[in-house]
């Protein structure tokens, strides 16, 4: 996976970057859903032990 | 003795308190709405064609870019300005608070986490880490403006070079990547039942005195009574 997008530079010698790789946008969605995941989870957790207190 | 010395005891029945207290003004709702329909705009008009929805994007997105733009312009002047910035920054003893409460909440005890004033510590950091992206995205936005004609200008790609160009978009594109897993979180907070209280306040603009005293450390921050 990479993390640029590159085009052949006008001189047809060299790649050059040309921007963010579209490939990366589920790997930020992921990070999202498993922060709330984790979030969830730990506020679950404890507000459960809070409880049993 | 009276009857009413001869009476048992009677617990006083304390209504519960109907004063309110302003969060956010007008001003700052209408703001933070402007500018949830601006990013949600510029996310659907970047991403969805990205993701197979092809319709024609570049306009509404650049033409919503410059709103978001003016918008963020206008929060800056204003918050430096007219309101306290200071209560968006992180202080002593948010950090303070911000350990102790993740020690409690891994298990490890020890003090009790004072309550914030009217920023929790993780608004403020979730608020440095969107304006850092909002920025980043807006200053490469409005340089990226220079390869499209629009009404008010013509297009000029030759100010920077190609590598430079590649440093722009790619500013641009991880930034925006990074907004929808900060947006996500948002949401997420806005939708969870324990942050009701602070979701209904960004369209009625106020809190109720009993959650104010419930989740603020009244000294930290002291708003107007709305009673």
């Amino acid at each position: 996976m990479e993390l640029f997008r590159y085009a052949t530079s006008i001189y047809g010698d060299s790649k050059v970057v040309i921007g963010a790789s579209w490939d990366l946008l589920p790997w930020f969605v992921a990070a999202g859903a498993a922060f709330i995941i984790v979030h969830a989870a730990v506020k679950a957790i404890t507000g459960r032990r809070g409880h049993a207190h | 003795m009276t009857a009413s010395e001869t009476r048992a005891p009677v617990a006083p029945v304390v209504a519960p308190s109907t004063a309110r207290v302003l969060r956010h003004t007008l001003f700052d709702r209408i703001y933070h709405w402007l500018m949830a329909a601006s990013v949600l705009t510029l996310m659907g008009t970047a991403f969805l064609p990205i993701a197979g929805f092809k319709f024609e994007w570049l306009s509404l997105h650049w033409m919503t870019g410059v709103v978001l733009a003016v918008l963020v312009l206008v929060h800056i002047v204003r918050a430096l300005i007219w309101q306290d910035w200071r209560a968006m920054i992180p202080d002593g003893a948010d950090i303070r608070d911000g350990f102790r409460k993740a020690k409690a909440a891994l298990g490890g005890g020890g003090l009790v986490a004072g309550k914030p004033g009217k920023y929790k510590i993780a608004q403020k950091l979730y608020h440095l880490a969107a304006a850092l992206l909002v920025l980043s995205i807006i200053a490469s936005g409005l340089l990226m403006l220079l390869k499209i004609d629009t009404p008010f200008w013509k297009r000029n790609p030759y100010w920077f070079d190609s590598d430079t160009w590649g440093i722009i978009y790619s500013v641009h594109g991880f930034a925006s990547l990074a907004m929808i897993t900060l947006v996500m979180i948002h949401i997420y907070f806005a939708l969870r039942p324990d942050e009701w209280w602070l979701t209904r306040s960004m369209f009625g603009g106020t809190v109720s005195r009993d959650e104010y005293v419930e989740h603020c450390d009244t000294s930290r921050w002291r708003p107007e009574d709305r009673s």
